[in-house]
């Protein structure tokens, strides 16, 4: 299934990217799209899906928009 | 007394006299600094009902125990007065070497009071103060003004000063230093400029008391450098605050078109990534190792310092998603010295006006040549609109009427920040209870509302979490006075600033301890809008009515469909208020004054309102 990834802030310059789209095996879950990326596990983050925070262990759909971002705090 | 220099220095423009006023200890440790001792000062001596922008009103500059001395971020100060917008206590902070120069000359705080006979600018030295003339600048921005006063003086001196906006009294006028930088949102430019008070100089060579100098010396030292650490570990400084943008409108979070969208294909073009790419130069304050401040070429070659909120408020929230033009509205506030995020609202509110026919007009969402003509005539009050649009956002709705007042995007008269709340309510919340109005700076709840929390909940956790964070933001960090950036953006302990107070004081305290200085802070604020408003009750602290709207809701994306709903807001307000200690109107209780130690100010309060 197709799943767009987007980095948020200094993660793009971390992890080496700011958008792409990738073909992932269907069942891939939330924290499952963060390992394949790279994200560093150690550095706090929110995720979310189209939207909505996502749980670590929700299960991705095809079609579905996942943004990876640092924790911020509102300056 | 270690920490602080124990002189507050009391200056009057009528009479041009000024004299060194001790204060004890108690005073000291029960109000700390900064927004402690201006709000005690406003509070014991303003009158209730006078005119912020008549000659009863104070100017007040107070800074901290750790202000000026270097460690992280300690290149702040407090800028207060009673508010020209919210007619509340009203403060702000911003960056300057006046920080560290006014506590060098001996000070932790400003009283300016009075009104001068001729513009004016305060010079002040060690034991010296001088009554200079500035009818030079008078008329003009605050670039030119801060390099007529560095022609004179030199770059070393902290300097505070106003544009035109101060000058003719838009209530949204900020005080500014530093080239890049400005504080005191709430209308404290207007203070300044309603006393002709064009700048303040401050010069000093004094040490600053400290308990322990050589300990604080390579404390702060040390810190600083792994403050710088941690900023280049992260890169957090890579796109600094307007990494946020992305996020917010990718979680539907963004103020578009006067707050009525919530995101925007186009917002990308304005994105951290693209501010990063624009760079010229990077800036920052005193004392500070992981600078904010990222300045790009606006559209007449001019160097304009962005962050989050202006590029937020001047752009998408107008429909405006191209740098160079967003660049020039924000060096157009910063030259007439009028705050970038309330003008943002009120422009947008105009539009929005216009497009809902509540007022006949000709701008437009998106119109940057419009909008920069707009801001001349608001700094220089001019014509009809722009004296109108100089009052703010609630101050024109009222008077354009046709339920307009329902989408100027206030609370308590005092512009929201550049974060749509449409559908979350701790944020709102967050934005009702600030006691300044609709300030960002007391406490910010959204990742923790959809990271820990349900988007959709009103419950007690979101109001805990907003008193957790207002005792941090707008209590520890506006009192201590020094920048909440290492904390909130790198991680930077909470435990290091009693450790700070230690050395500078030699005083043990717990983070407890703070939390009741903070509390006491809050309390006594609130005390200070019942004695202007006694008929005040809750509805002071809701949000706009615009995100309760159902009409207003998305029509897709993330929170399609969905708005604030009143009994539920209303619901998580009273759990903040009871988690508070405050009654039905979020005024504290009796019991609650008396246990923070505000039996004498309540007395105070009583002469003007009930308390409970």
């Amino acid at each position: 299934m197709k799943i767009t990834v987007k980095l948020i802030g200094p993660f793009v310059q971390a992890f080496g990217f700011s958008e792409k789209q990738l073909d992932v095996p269907v069942g891939t879950t939330a924290d499952g799209l963060v390992a394949l990326v790279h994200i560093d596990s150690a550095r706090p983050k929110i995720v979310t899906r189209n939207g909505r925070a996502v749980a670590p262990d929700e299960a991705l759909a095809d079609g579905d928009r996942v943004v990876i971002s640092p924790i911020y705090s509102g300056g | 007394m270690n920490g602080w220099t124990g002189q507050i220095l009391r200056v009057n423009l009528t009479a041009k006299t000024f004299k060194k006023e001790p204060f004890s200890e108690e005073f000291a440790r029960k109000w700390v600094g900064g927004r402690g001792f201006a709000a005690k000062i406003l509070y014991d001596e303003l009158k209730p009902g006078i005119d912020p922008l008549g000659p009863d009103n104070k100017f007040i500059v107070a800074l901290g125990p750790i202000a000026g001395i270097p460690a992280p971020n300690t290149g702040k100060a407090v800028v207060a007065g009673k508010s020209p917008m919210t007619g509340g206590y009203g403060d702000g902070n911003l960056g300057t070497r006046v920080a560290e120069q006014l506590r060098k000359a001996g000070y932790d705080a400003l009283i300016v009071e009075g009104k001068a006979e001729r513009p004016t600018m305060l010079y002040i030295e060690d034991d010296k103060v001088e009554f200079l003339p500035a009818d030079a600048v008078w008329g003009q921005g605050t670039y030119v003004t801060n390099d007529w006063i560095y022609a004179k003086y030199g770059k070393g001196v902290g300097v505070l000063n106003i544009g035109q906006g101060g000058e003719n009294l838009v209530r949204y006028a900020v005080v500014r230093s530093l080239e890049g930088r400005a504080g005191g949102r709430t209308g404290i430019g207007a203070v300044m400029g309603s006393k002709l008070l064009k700048a303040v100089v401050v010069k000093g060579t004094k040490p600053i008391p400290q308990a322990d100098p050589a300990g604080m010396k390579k404390v702060g030292h040390d810190d600083l450098r792994q403050v710088h650490e941690i900023d280049k570990k992260t890169g957090w400084s890579i796109q600094s605050t307007n990494g946020v943008l992305a996020w917010c409108n990718e979680v539907a979070a963004l103020p578009v078109r006067n707050f009525r969208k919530t995101h925007h294909p186009d917002a990308w073009k304005v994105d951290g990534e693209r501010l990063n790419n624009a760079r010229i130069a990077t800036y920052g304050c005193p004392n500070c190792t992981m600078r904010c401040g990222i300045t790009i070429h606006d559209d007449e070659g001019r160097e304009s310092e962005l962050d989050y909120e202006n590029i937020g408020l001047l752009g998408p929230n107008l429909e405006i998603f191209d740098f160079p033009q967003i660049a020039s509205l924000n060096y157009l506030c910063d030259e007439y010295g009028i705050d970038t995020m309330s003008a943002g609202c009120v422009l947008s509110f105009y539009a929005d006006a216009i497009d809902h026919g509540a007022v006949a007009g000709d701008f437009k969402f998106g119109d940057a040549a419009g909008a920069k003509k707009l801001l001349g005539l608001i700094a220089r009050r001019e014509g009809e609109i722009g004296n109108l649009l100089a009052e703010g956002s609630l101050r024109a709705a009222r008077k354009f009427g046709h339920g307009s007042e329902a989408y100027a995007m206030q609370v308590k008269g005092l512009d929201v920040a550049a974060y749509n709340c449409k559908f979350i309510p701790g944020m709102a919340l967050a934005f009702g209870v600030s006691p300044i109005g609709a300030h960002h700076k007391e406490s910010w709840v959204i990742t923790f509302e959809l990271k820990q929390t349900s988007r959709e909940s009103y419950g007690p956790e979101k109001a805990k979490k907003v008193i957790e964070l207002q005792r941090i933001r707008g209590g520890l960090f506006e009192y201590m006075v020094s920048c909440r950036f290492p904390w909130i953006e790198l991680g930077w302990g909470l435990e290091n600033y009693p450790k700070y107070f230690k050395l500078a004081t030699g005083l043990d305290w717990t983070l407890d301890d703070f939390w009741t200085v903070s509390d006491r802070i809050y309390a006594l604020m609130k005390l200070f809008w019942l004695r202007e408003y006694p008929q005040t009750d809750r509805k002071l602290d809701y949000p706009p009515a615009v995100w309760f709207d159902p009409t207003n809701a998305d029509t897709e994306g993330p929170i399609a469909g969905k708005v604030l709903e009143y009994d539920k807001y209303d619901g998580l307000l009273q759990h903040y208020y009871d988690i508070r200690g405050y009654d039905k109107r979020g005024i504290p209780t009796m019991a609650t004054l008396e246990k923070l130690g505000l039996a004498a100010e309540a007395k105070a309060a009583e002469r003007f309102g009930s308390l409970t």
